[in-house]
C-alpha cells in the first residue's frame, strides 16, 4: 500500500507483556497468524521487574492449607473495596491455579515445598509435610487470608516473562518490537489495525488485523516517583482513547505501593514484608501493629500506604533530603534468607543505594506502582465501542482489581486474561473477516505523518517537551497523590488542562529525524495529557472514599451512590473528559467491611 | 546452510578438535615441565644429567619420545592454532577489543597465540640443534647454552609463560577448579619452573666459562 | 563537599544518515547525589541534546536493556553510579549488536536468534492437563535452574568476549549458560545427543577459548566460568556417545 509498508495479519496484539504473549499464543496455537508489536523485545517488557510472585490458590503450603477458589474471591473482592466485577473475579480465582501450573509446565521454575518444621520471624511454628515436598510453594502477601503467593526467589516476573516468550518463539510468532502503535484504525465501528512508529528508523507502518488487542501496561511515568519502567507511559490507553469512542474505566484508581525506595523509587517487593520485614519509624518503633492489629504491615495495599502516610503527618518520618521517609527492617530475615529469597532486593539496595539490607534499614516511602483503570473491556476482554478490539492485563481494565490491586493478582490476571480473553479472540476472530476502506486507512496515516512534520517543523509552536512533562508529573505528584480532596483536585484538573493546551503548541528542538526520541516522547506526550485528566477528573468527582481512592473531604466509602464505575471518554476537540458511570457487577459478595482499613463502610477513617 | 558445508560436515569434528586441544596442551605442558625437571638436574650435578640423559637412551625413550613429542605438538598446532586469527580485519578487532576492555585474561589469550606462534619456531631451532648434536651430554650442552644463552632465556621465558596459563586455561575452560585458586596455582608452579630453568642455565653457563671438564 | 564537573564522551552515529560519521561528542554536567548514568543520560537528553539515543526500560538493573561500553567495560549504565567514575566518563554502544543509533544497540534481534538456535524452550511431549495438579520438582533443583535463568540477555558477556566479536555466530556466555538452564531441568526431555547437536560446535561450546570476559562482566554475576565448563563437559561426553549422522545421499 503505496509507501508505507502494511503488514496483514489475523490477530494484532499491541503489546509484549505476558499478557500480550499469553493472548498471542492462545490465537497461534488454534492456527491463527498473530503478529505481536511492542517497543521494546518482549523479554524487557516491565513484566520482567515483578518480583513478588503470583497468586493462586494451591494450597500447598502450610500456611496455605485450606486455601481455596473461594477465599482467593473473598480477599480479592475485599481488596477492591467491593469495586472489582464479580463475575470477572470468580473467573479469574477458578483459572488462576492452572495458569500456575501451565506456566510450570512451560519452563517457570517456582520454588517448591521443603519439607519440614520452620519457627516464622513472629515466633510462630509451621510445619511442612513430606506429601507436600516438591509441590509449588507460597508467600505471604498482603491483603490475603493464606499464603498463596507463587514465587521464583524474587524474579518471579522475569522468569514468568521468560517462559512465555519461549513459547512465542516455539510457535514463531512474529513479533516486531521497537515498534509503537500510535493511532487505531477504525471506521467508528469496527477496529482495523494500527499505524505504527518504527522506533529503529522512524518510518510509519500500517498493521491491518481482523483483531487488534491492547495489551500495553501501566500509566505509571505519570507521575514524578513510580516504581514503573520508563516506557510504562499508558500510550496503548490513550491510543484507544483517542478514538473518541472506546471509555477508560476508574482512571482514579490509582495504586500506591508502601515501599519504594528513596530516592530511586526503585520497588522494594512486598515479598520482603510477606516474608517477615516490619516498617519502623524514625525512633525506630514499629508502627503498624498500633492501626492495624490483625494484618500489620500486611493489610493491603492502599491501607499500608495511607497509615505511613498519616504516620509521617503526625511527625514520626525521617527527614531526608527527598523528604521524610520510613524505614523497612528485613535484618532479623537473616543473611541466608536475603541472600537467596530476596536477593534481587538486596542487589538493588547496593546497586541503588550503597546499603546492605542483611544490617541496614532501606529508606521507603508510598510510591505509585499500578494503574488498576485502564482501557474498559467486557469480561470476555472486548473493549466497550469498537468491534473487533480487545483489551487486557494493566492497559484494560477488565476490572478484577476495583479500586485496589492485591500483590500478586497483577501477574495473575495478566495471565489468566491472556487464557481466557484470548480464546474469546480467537473465537472471534475465526468468525471475522477483513474488509477495509484504502482511503480510510490512508487517512489515518496522514494524520499521523501530519502530526510529525508539524512537530518538525515547530508549525503549531515551540513549546518544551521536558518541561511540560516534568510540570504534569509534579502536579500529579501534589494533588493526586495517596490522600486527596476537592480544592487540590481542582487545582489539578486546572493546571493539567493548561498542559494539555499547551502540549498541543509543542515543537521540536531536535531534527526529529529517523528514530528521533523527541519526536517519540512528543507523539506520546498530549496523549499522557489526557489520561492525567482522566485520573484527576475522575478523581475529583468520585465523592467517596473507596481503596486506593482517599478523599478526605469525604472519608467514607459511599455505596448508596458510588458502588459504580466511571467511563471517562474523550470528545475530539475537548480539553476535558466526559464521565459516564456504570454499575458493579455484584454476583455473591454484597459489599461490606474489609476486615481491615479505617473500617471502610462504617466509620468516617481517621482524618487527623 | 548450505549444500556443500551440509554434505560435508562432520557433526563431531569441533568436539574432536576440542579433544585434541585438551590432550595434547596437557601432554606438552607435562612434557614441558618434566623436560624442565630433567634439565634442572645439572643442579645436582654433571654426573646425575648424563647418567639420566644416557638411562632415557637406554629405554629408547629419546627415539619414541622425542617423535612422539614432535606429534603431539604438531597435533596442537593444528587444534590450537585454528583459533589464531588470520585475516586482517579479526587481527585487528582482537587488538582494538584487548586494548578497550582490559580484560585480564583476554590479554592473556593474546600473549599466548604470540608466545605459541613464537616457540613454535624458537623451539624447533632448538629441537633440530640438539638432535643433530646426539646424545645429550653436559658438556655439549653446557657449550650451547653459553654460546646462546639468551637464545634459551627468551625460549625459556616464552614457553613458560605459554604452558603456564595454557595449564590455567584449561581448568579454566573443563571447570575442575575455580579460576582464582587455579590462577594462583599455576603462576606459582610457572615460577618454580623458571627459577629451576634460570637456575640450570647459570650452572651450564659457568660450566662452559669455567672450562670446568668433569 | 563542591560537585564535580563530568565530562561526557560520548559516540554518536546515525547509521540511517547518508554522509554521518561515527564521532565522539562531549558534554559537561554537575554530579548529583547518587547520581547514575542513567540520570546522566536524562539530564543531558533532556537539557542538551534531545536528540541522544540511548535504551533504558526498568531502570533498576533488571530488564537488561542498557548495556553499554562505560569506560571501556560493558556496564548496565542504570546501574553504574558516576560517583564511581573519573570525572571523564567516556560511553560507546556494545559491539557486536548492531547498532540503532549512538548508544543504542539491537540486543533483541540477537537474543531471540539465539534462543532459536538453542531452542530455548522446555521441550516436552507431555500435554498440558488442566485437572492435573503440578509435578513435583526438587526445590534445590528449582534453585539450580533459577541460577542460570537469572540472566537478563543484557549482552555484556558478548560485546566483553573477543571470540564473539570475530566470529558472528558465536552464541556466546550467555546462550551456553541457556543451553545449561535446560540442561539441569528434569521437565526438559531433550537427551545429549540432542543438546549436541545445538551446540555442540565452534558456534557453541567448543567456540569459547576461556577468556572470562564474561564471568568478569556479567553484571546479574551469574557464575559463568563452571557454567561454561559444566556446558563443555556434558556435550563432550554427550558427543563421545552419540551416533554420529553422516549425510548420505
Ligand atoms: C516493580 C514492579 C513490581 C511488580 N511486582 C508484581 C508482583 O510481584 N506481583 C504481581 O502480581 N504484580 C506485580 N507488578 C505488576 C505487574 O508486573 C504488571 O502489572 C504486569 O506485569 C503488567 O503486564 P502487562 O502484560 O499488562 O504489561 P507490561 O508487561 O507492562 O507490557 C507492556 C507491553 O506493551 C508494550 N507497549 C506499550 N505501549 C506500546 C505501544 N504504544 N506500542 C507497542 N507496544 C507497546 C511494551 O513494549 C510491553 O511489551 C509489579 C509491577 C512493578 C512496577
Ligand atoms: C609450537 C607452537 C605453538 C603454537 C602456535 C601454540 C598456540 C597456541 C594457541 C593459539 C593456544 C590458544 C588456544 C585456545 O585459545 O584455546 C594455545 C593453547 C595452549 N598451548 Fe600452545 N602453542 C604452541 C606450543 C605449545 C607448547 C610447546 C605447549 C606446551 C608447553 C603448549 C601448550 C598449550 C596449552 C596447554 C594450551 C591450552 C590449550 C587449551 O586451552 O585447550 N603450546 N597454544
Ligand atoms: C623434543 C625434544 C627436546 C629435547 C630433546 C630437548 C632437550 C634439551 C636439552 C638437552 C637441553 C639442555 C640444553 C641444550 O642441550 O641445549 C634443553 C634446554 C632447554 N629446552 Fe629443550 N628439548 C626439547 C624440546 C624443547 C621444547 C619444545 C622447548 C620449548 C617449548 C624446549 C625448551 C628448552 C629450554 C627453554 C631450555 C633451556 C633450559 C634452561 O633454561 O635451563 N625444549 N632442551
Ligand atoms: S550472561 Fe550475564 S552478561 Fe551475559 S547476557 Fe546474561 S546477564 Fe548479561
Ligand atoms: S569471554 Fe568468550 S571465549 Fe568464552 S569464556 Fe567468555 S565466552
Ligand atoms: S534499564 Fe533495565 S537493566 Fe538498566
Amino acid at each position: 500500500m503505496s509507501a508505507y509498508t502494511t503488514h496483514i495479519t489475523d490477530v494484532l496484539v499491541v503489546g509484549a507483556g505476558l499478557a500480550g504473549e499469553r493472548a498471542a499464543i492462545e490465537s497461534a496455537s488454534q492456527g491463527l497468524d498473530v503478529i505481536i508489536l511492542s517497543l521494546v523485545p518482549p523479554r524487557r517488557s516491565h513484566s520482567t521487574a515483578a518480583q513478588g510472585g503470583m497468586q493462586a490458590s494451591l494450597g500447598n503450603s502450610a500456611m496455605g492449607k485450606g486455601d481455596n477458589t473461594d477465599v482467593h474471591f473473598a480477599d480479592t473482592v475485599k481488596g477492591s473495596d467491593w469495586g472489582c466485577e464479580q463475575d470477572v473475579a470468580r473467573i479469574f480465582v477458578e483459572t488462576a491455579p492452572l495458569a500456575v501450573r501451565q506456566m510450570s509446565m512451560w519452563g517457570v521454575p517456582w520454588n517448591r515445598i521443603v519439607a519440614g518444621k520452620k519457627t516464622l520471624p513472629d515466633g510462630r511454628d509451621i510445619e511442612d509435610t513430606k506429601d507436600k515436598e516438591g509441590l509449588i510453594t507460597a508467600r505471604d502477601f498482603g491483603g490475603t487470608a493464606k499464603w498463596r503467593t507463587c514465587y521464583t526467589s524474587d524474579g518471579a516476573g522475569h522468569t514468568l516473562q521468560y517462559a512465555m516468550d519461549s513459547v512465542v518463539i516455539k510457535l514463531g510468532i512474529t513479533v516486531h518490537d521497537r515498534t509503537e502503535a500510535i493511532a487505531l484504525i477504525h471506521d467508528g465501528e469496527t477496529c482495523k489495525g494500527v499505524v505504527a512508529r518504527c522506533l529503529r528508523t522512524g518510518e510509519l507502518r500500517i498493521y491491518l488485523a481482523k483483531s487488534t488487542v491492547i495489551a500495553t501496561g501501566g500509566y505509571g511515568r505519570l507521575y514524578g516517583a513510580s516504581t514503573n519502567a520508563v516506557i510504562n507511559e499508558g500510550s496503548g490507553m490513550s491510543v484507544a482513547m483517542n478514538t473518541g469512542i472506546v471509555p477508560l474505566g476508574n482512571m482514579e484508581a490509582v495504586q500506591f505501593h508502601p515501599t519504594g525506595m528513596v530516592p530511586v523509587w526503585i520497588l522494594i517487593t512486598e515479598g520482603a514484608r510477606g516474608d517477615g520485614g516490619y516498617l519502623l519509624d524514625k525512633n525506630n518503633y514499629r508502627f503498624m501493629p498500633d492501626y492495624e492489629p490483625k494484618k500489620k504491615e500486611l493489610a493491603s495495599r492502599d491501607v499500608v500506604s495511607r497509615r505511613m502516610i498519616q504516620h509521617i503527618r503526625k511527625g514520626f518520618g525521617v527527614d531526608s533530603p527527598y523528604g521524610p521517609h520510613l524505614w523497612l527492617d528485613i535484618r532479623h530475615l537473616g543473611a541466608k534468607h536475603i541472600n537467596t529469597n530476596l536477593r534481587e532486593i538486596a542487589n538493588i539496595c547496593k546497586n541503588f543505594n550503597g546499603i546492605d539490607p542483611v544490617n541496614a534499614l532501606i529508606p521507603v516511602r508510598p510510591t505509585q506502582h499500578y494503574s488498576m483503570g485502564g482501557v474498559r473491556t467486557n469480561k470476555d476482554g472486548y473493549v466497550y465501542g469498537l468491534k473487533g478490539l480487545f483489551a487486557l492485563g494493566e492497559a484494560a481494565c477488565w476490572d478484577l482489581h476495583g479500586f485496589n490491586r492485591l500483590g500478586g493478582n497483577s501477574l495473575a490476571e495478566t495471565i489468566v486474561s491472556g487464557m481466557v480473553v484470548g480464546k474469546k479472540i480467537a473465537e472471534y476472530t475465526l468468525g471475522a473477516s477483513l474488509d477495509y476502506n484504502y482511503s480510510q486507512v490512508m487517512g489515518f496515516v496522514k494524520q499521523q505523518e501530519e502530526r510529525i512534520k508539524n512537530l518538525i517543523a515547530g508549525k503549531q509552536g515551540k513549546e518544551n517537551i521536558y518541561t511540560i512533562r516534568r510540570e504534569m508529573e509534579q502536579t500529579l505528584m501534589d494533588y493526586v497523590g495517596i490522600f486527596r480532596n476537592g480544592p487540590d483536585l481542582q487545582k489539578a484538573v486546572d493546571k493539567l488542562q493548561e498542559l494539555y493546551r499547551r502540549s498541543l503548541k509543542i515543537g521540536l528542538h531536535s531534527d526529529g529525524k529517523w528514530a528521533n526520541p523527541e519526536l517519540a516522547t512528543a507523539l506520546r506526550l498530549p496523549g499522557m495529557l489526557k489520561l492525567a485528566l482522566c485520573i484527576s477528573y475522575g478523581a475529583l468527582n468520585r465523592t467517596e472514599s473507596r481503596g486506593s481512592h482517599a478523599r478526605e473531604d469525604y472519608p467514607k466509602r459511599d455505596d448508596a451512590n458510588w458502588l459504580k464505575r466511571t467511563l471517562a471518554y474523550w470528545n475530539e476537540g475537548s480539553d476535558l473528559p466526559t464521565l459516564k458511570y456504570e454499575p458493579v457487577t455484584i454476583t455473591e459478595s454484597p459489599p461490606g467491611d474489609r476486615g481491615y482499613g479505617e473500617s471502610s463502610a462504617s466509620s468516617a477513617g481517621d482524618k487527623k | 546452510m548450505f549444500v556443500q558445508k551440509t554434505l560435508t560436515r562432520n557433526p563431531k569434528a569441533e568436539l574432536y578438535y576440542d579433544l585434541v586441544e585438551l590432550f595434547s596442551g596437557f601432554l606438552l605442558v607435562g612434557f614441558l615441565w618434566t623436560h624442565m625437571l630433567f634439565v634442572a638436574t645439572i643442579l645436582l650435578g654433571s654426573e646425575l644429567f648424563n647418567n639420566l640423559s644416557a638411562g632415557l637412551d637406554k629405554y629408547y625413550l629419546s627415539y619414541v619420545g622425542i617423535p612422539f613429542i614432535i606429534l603431539v605438538a604438531f597435533m596442537h598446532i593444528f587444534t590450537a592454532g585454528r583459533r589464531v586469527p588470520t585475516r586482517y580485519q579479526e587481527q585487528k578487532i582482537i587488538w582494538r577489543h584487548a586494548k578497550m576492555l582490559k580484560g585480564t585474561d583476554t590479554w592473556v589469550w593474546v600473549f599466548q597465540v604470540i608466545t605459541g606462534v613464537s616457540i613454535f619456531m624458537l623451539g624447533a631451532i632448538h629441537v633440530w640443534v640438539v638432535v643433530s648434536g646426539w646424545p645429550i651430554q653436559a658438556m655439549t650442552s653446557a657449550e650451547r647454552m653459553h654460546a646462546f644463552w639468551w637464545f634459551y632465556i627468551i625460549l625459556l621465558i616464552l614457553g613458560e609463560y605459554h604452558a603456564g596459563f595454557g595449564i590455567y586455561r584449561q581448568f579454566v575452560k573443563w571447570g575442575w577448579f575455580p579460576r582464582k585458586p587455579i590462577g594462583y596455582i599455576s603462576k606459582l608452579i610457572t615460577v618454580i619452573i623458571l627459577s629451576l630453568g634460570i637456575a640450570a642455565l647459570f650452572v651450564f653457563y659457568t660450566m662452559a666459562k669455567g672450562g670446568g671438564i668433569v | 563537599m563542591s560537585k564535580r564537573k563530568l565530562t561526557f564522551s560520548i559516540f554518536r552515529y546515525k547509521p540511517q544518515e547518508p554522509d554521518a560519521k561515527p564521532h565522539m561528542q562531549t558534554y559537561q554536567l554537575e554530579e548529583e547525589m547518587g547520581m547514575t548514568i542513567f540520570v546522566a543520560l536524562g539530564r543531558i537528553r533532556e537539557d542538551q541534546d534531545p536528540s541522544l539515543m540511548f535504551d533504558f526500560v526498568c531502570r533498576a538493573a533488571i530488564c537488561g536493556s542498557c548495556a553499554m561500553i562505560i569506560n571501556g567495560k560493558p556496564k548496565l549504565a542504570c546501574k553504574t553510579l558516576t560517583r564511581d567514575l573519573p570525572s571523564t566518563i567516556t560511553l560507546m554502544p556494545l559491539p557486536v549488536f548492531k547498532l540503532i543509533g549512538d548508544l543504542s544497540v539491537d540486543t533483541g534481534t540477537w537474543f531471540r536468534h539465539m534462543s532459536l538456535k538453542t531452542e530455548s524452550w522446555v521441550h516436552t511431549s507431555k500435554k498440558f492437563d488442566p485437572k492435573a495438579i503440578e509435578e513435583k520438582m526438587d526445590n534445590e533443583t528449582a534453585l539450580e535452574i533459577y541460577e542460570a535463568e537469572r540472566c537478563v540477555e543484557c549482552g555484556c558477556c558478548i560485546a566483553g568476549c573477543a571470540t564473539a566479536n570475530i566470529r558472528e555466530d558465536f552464541l556466546g556466555a550467555a546462550g551456553i549458560n541457556r543451553v545449561g538452564r535446560f540442561m539441569v531441568d528434569p521437565r526438559d526431555e531433550r537427551t545429549g545427543d540432542d543438546y549436541f547437536e545445538v551446540i555442540g560446535s565452534d558456534e557453541g561450546t567448543f567456540g569459547c577459548m576461556a577468556l572470562m570476559a564474561c564471568d568478569d562482566n556479567c553484571p546479574m554475576q551469574l557464575p559463568l566460568q563452571m557454567q561454561l565448563a559444566f556446558v563443555r563437559r556434558k556435550i563432550a561426553q554427550a558427543g563421545l556417545k552419540a551416533k554420529t549422522k553422516v549425510v548420505t545421499l
